[in-house]
């Protein structure tokens, strides 16, 4: 029955392994097929003209020959020669998530080095605290904030549609910045800086902003990029605070977010499908250079502080 | 009047006065340090782990605060400077390179955060006068030759006027105004620079006259001066003087004299992760060095080193201290460190200073048990025996070894000043007794006595602790704390008491490399000597140590190794009384 074999015969361990490497594949390749599927659809529906949106909502992609840009072109300048919403949702989104993050990595780098390189009372306290404060959900200061922010607009009187963009906004990107999950990651990392480097570079007469930009943010670089990835993704995906903060406004006010879920809820028309789908693809552009910038240092960048994914 | 005052300059560079560290969670770790350190001297600190050494260190440095006493360089108070202001580098022995920088960049990062005094110099008219005189020294034709050099060899530096100012030894802005002339030159007389030679002379000077000149008319009508250097001067005559960074120049040339030392030239672009263990420890040093300052502290910077480097790094270290005319206090737990590289070694145990001399004060004198059993390698053989005072000699096992004969007048010296110390010691316990005490205490290696740190248990316990202490009387508890330290003072002045009189234990101790160890060979005479089967025997190569039973204790000696020891051979050991040292096995402290 044993045939003449060329190949080398394989060990037990080795038939076993090969064998985990398969299983392991099929798994991930259904984990995967189904997180991507609705973006595949996605991206195949914004390109079907109306007459496949109409007969072949099953297919994923257009039919062959028919496919079409129409949804796209709209963007920028609507039909009757005006600026379309849609660079202004995008302008808006893109802003206010760059200053979240910006204000988020500034802040975190800032706490962490407090934190963790200089010696004060209550410290102990204050990381406790920080650690409590995660555990409460994001949910509860929901209504709180909401009225603080109607408290605070009627106040101010910021009826104007330039008054309540700036206070929308600032409500965005203010509180969005205090993400404790972030502390507590750079924190972390920030321990395993060793305390002879600090010392070191205090006796070489650095101060502490020296110390802080020439020696332990260049070494926090991609911890910082999990950070931007993270604050990044929550950040451009906010929907709840923006659509609670903006309802009842304009249309130039919104997010991307908000008015994406706003258009598929809206017309029913079939091409108004199309444009949401054109619209939701455009709308994933900024996350995917984020990713691609960010995707390198990240792995490395959570396996220093301690987070396993 | 002058050389008393210099004299006393020398002896007092670096004074470390009555230093305590207590740390916040009320652990005492260096009780009253004090030495007074001249200029040039390689002090090192030298004990088993947590001695309190390195915490000593890091107060002179200032990584750590002061509790009490006070820190001298020259007549200056260094005890509330930050550790930036007090000239001093410090390398530790994790190296603390800063990871994301190359080795270049490691070296100079003292010198790009730092602003430097210097006189302000007026460039233009340096620069002017450097290069007509280059022009009329050299020629043309050489400068020329020294461009080409520069562009065909491979940079040093990466720049061109900073490669000229190195090959034609004149300052930075020369050699730009240089490349600047020499850029403006056509393509023509660039090739043919030799035919043209007189013509490009002339037309530089020509050029740099006429730049002198503006420059020196645009000074007279600001009315500012200059002397034949070219600084500027203050209106009473002096030179002016700024504080500034360094020009890139500057650091370059100073990194680049500081790797040269250290043989670190091939590495400047390495980051310190791709360097071998013995090139960090170069690198640190250099970060040291390039300070520039005259006391460098070093926190057991071998001890991550191989065997092997470590003893090259030593004579390295040893030689750069006395080539830059440093001072040094040197951290360790190796006593081979300590003999081999100081000039004056303080030992220390359980944060007290047991004793303080140079080497060979340490092993031939040394004041305690501590310092005698720390001190050489293998350690010295110490046991017990009896000392007979009326006859002056000590007893073993029937045999009588004669003490000298002024060691009796010592004996009872010694312990008459003994008692007298504890007599006022317990009569008067205090702080300062206690603290003896514990240094009693910390010499014997007899276990240590907590501290009266509060107990850290849970929530509860620490709520029923605050309670129970709430309705105590707190005096009462303060005695409590010290009724440990207090009932040993009292037995220690037992003791001491009866060693008056009769015969008493003491512990005697040898060096190995003083007993005299010898091979037993048949038909030979050994009165007077031990003989004995070795119970272990290790061949070091060019000697062995033997270890072998005496008085219940194990002895190491030292025998060379051109007698072949083999299982069953029997050694013969003779010591002569000189040698022994004669330690109170109550105080710890060497009768003499």
């Amino acid at each position: 029955m044993r045939s003449v074999n060329t190949k080398k015969r394989l060990t037990k361990s080795q038939i076993t392994a090969r064998r985990e490497k398969i299983v392991s594949f099929i798994v991930l390749a259904i984990a995967a097929f189904l997180f991507v599927f609705p973006l595949i659809y996605m991206l195949g529906t914004s390109f079907k003209s109306e007459l496949d949106l109409q007969t072949h909502p099953e297919k994923i992609f257009p039919t062959p020959g028919q496919w079409t840009l129409k949804h796209y072109t709209g963007f920028f300048i609507t039909a009757s020669g005006e600026l379309d919403n849609m660079p202004k949702w995008m302008f808006n989104s893109i802003w206010s998530t760059a200053a979240t993050v910006g204000l988020t990595l500034l802040t975190d780098l800032i706490v962490a080095y407090v934190v963790v390189f200089l010696r004060w009372k209550g410290k102990k306290v204050f990381m406790k605290l920080l650690f409590a404060w995660m555990a409460a959900p994001t949910v509860i200061g929901t209504a709180p904030g909401l009225m603080i922010f109607q408290t605070v607009k009627n106040a101010l009187g910021a009826n104007t549609s330039a008054g309540t963009y700036m206070l929308v906004y600032f409500w965005l990107v203010v509180p969005g910045i205090t993400g404790v999950f972030n502390v507590i990651l750079m924190n972390n990392f920030f321990r395993t800086i060793p305390v002879d480097i600090i010392e070191s570079a205090k006796s070489d007469g650095a101060s502490h902003f020296k110390i802080f930009t020439k020696i332990v943010c260049p070494l926090a670089k991609s911890t910082m990029m999990v950070i931007v990835l993270f604050t990044f993704a929550a950040s451009w995906n906010n929907l709840q605070g923006p659509q609670l903060l903006m309802a009842g406004e304009g249309q130039a006010i919104q997010t991307i977010t908000v008015a994406l879920a706003e258009s598929y809820g809206g017309s029913s028309a079939w091409g108004a499908q199309g444009v949401s789908m054109a619209t939701a693809v455009f709308s994933l552009i900024p996350v995917l250079i984020i990713f691609i910038f960010t995707q390198n240092k990240m792995i490395e960048g959570l396996a220093s502080t301690g987070v396993k994914g | 009047m002058e050389t008393t005052e210099n004299n006393k300059n020398n002896q007092t560079f670096l004074s470390l006065r009555h230093l305590v560290k207590v740390y916040p969670n009320g652990e005492k770790a260096v009780y009253d340090f004090n030495l007074e350190i001249a200029k040039n001297e390689f002090i090192v600190i030298v004990g088993p782990s947590g001695c309190g050494k390195s915490t000593t260190l890091r107060m002179v440095a200032g990584l750590e605060d002061i509790t009490d006493g006070d820190i001298y360089l020259g007549d200056e108070l260094l005890n509330y400077k930050p550790c930036k202001d007090r000239h001093m580098a410090i390398v530790f022995q994790s190296y603390a390179l800063y990871p994301q920088m190359n080795v270049f960049q490691n070296i100079a990062f003292p010198l790009t955060i730092n602003k430097y005094p210097a006189p302000v110099v007026n460039e233009t008219l340096l620069s002017c006068a450097q290069l007509s005189g280059l022009i009329e020294r050299l020629g043309v034709v050489k400068i020329a030759e020294a461009f080409k050099t520069v562009n065909e060899t491979k940079s040093k530096f990466g720049n061109v006027s900073e490669d000229l100012a190195v090959l034609l030894d004149v300052e930075y802005c020369t050699a730009k105004l240089l490349v600047k002339l020499y850029n403006s030159l056509n393509g023509e007389t660039k090739t043919a620079v030799e035919s043209n030679a007189e013509q490009i002379a002339a037309e530089w000077n020509e050029k740099l006259a006429e730049t002198a000149q503006t420059e020196q008319a645009k000074l007279n009508a600001e009315n500012v001066k200059l002397n034949e250097k070219f600084h500027v001067l203050n209106g009473d005559g002096t030179e002016k003087s700024e504080t500034r960074k360094l020009t890139r120049y500057e650091i370059k040339t100073k990194v680049y004299e500081t790797a040269d030392k250290l043989d670190l030239t091939p590495y400047l672009d390495k980051l310190p992760k791709e360097l071998s263990g013995g090139q960090m420890q170069r690198v640190a040093l250099g970060r040291a060095i390039i300070k520039d300052v005259p006391i460098f502290l070093m926190d057991e910077p071998l001890s991550n080193l191989d065997a092997k480097l470590r003893l090259t790094m030593r004579s390295e270290i040893v030689k750069l201290h006395n080539r830059i005319n440093a001072t040094t206090i040197y951290v360790t737990h190796d006593q081979i460190e300590a003999m081999t590289m100081a000039s004056r070694i303080v030992v220390m145990s359980r944060g007290f200073v047991q004793q303080i001399g140079t080497p060979e004060d340490i092993y031939n004198n040394p004041s305690n048990v501590f310092v005698a059993r720390f001190i050489g390698s293998p350690s010295m053989n110490l046991f017990e025996m009896d000392y007979d005072l009326s006859k002056n000699a000590f007893t073993y096992g029937g045999f009588d070894i004669p003490a000298h004969k002024s060691f009796k007048t010592a004996y009872q010296k010694f312990y008459a000043e003994k008692c007298g110390i504890f007599e006022e010691i317990n009569a008067n316990f205090d702080l300062a007794a206690r603290e003896q005490i514990l240094k009693i205490l910390s010499v014997l290696g007899t276990s240590k006595v907590k501290t009266q740190t509060a107990k850290k248990g849970n929530i509860i316990t620490r709520t029923a602790d605050f309670f129970k202490n709430l309705f105590k009387k707190k005096d009462k508890e303060e005695v409590d704390v010290w009724l440990k330290e207090k009932t040993i003072a009292k037995e220690k002045l037992e003791e001491l008491r009866l060693r008056g009189s009769g015969v008493n234990k003491l512990f005697i101790g040898i060096r190995p490399e003083r007993l005299e160890v010898e091979k037993v060979v048949s038909g030979k005479n050994y009165d007077g000597c031990l003989v004995i089967e070795p119970t272990l025997t290790e061949l070091l190569g060019g000697e062995y140590n033997v270890h072998f039973e005496f008085c219940g204790r194990n002895m190491i000696g030292k025998l060379a190794a051109k007698h072949k020891l083999s299982a069953g051979d029997k050694i013969a050991v003779r010591f002569s009384a000189d040698d022994l040292y004669v330690f109170d096995p109550v105080t710890g402290d060497t009768i003499k």
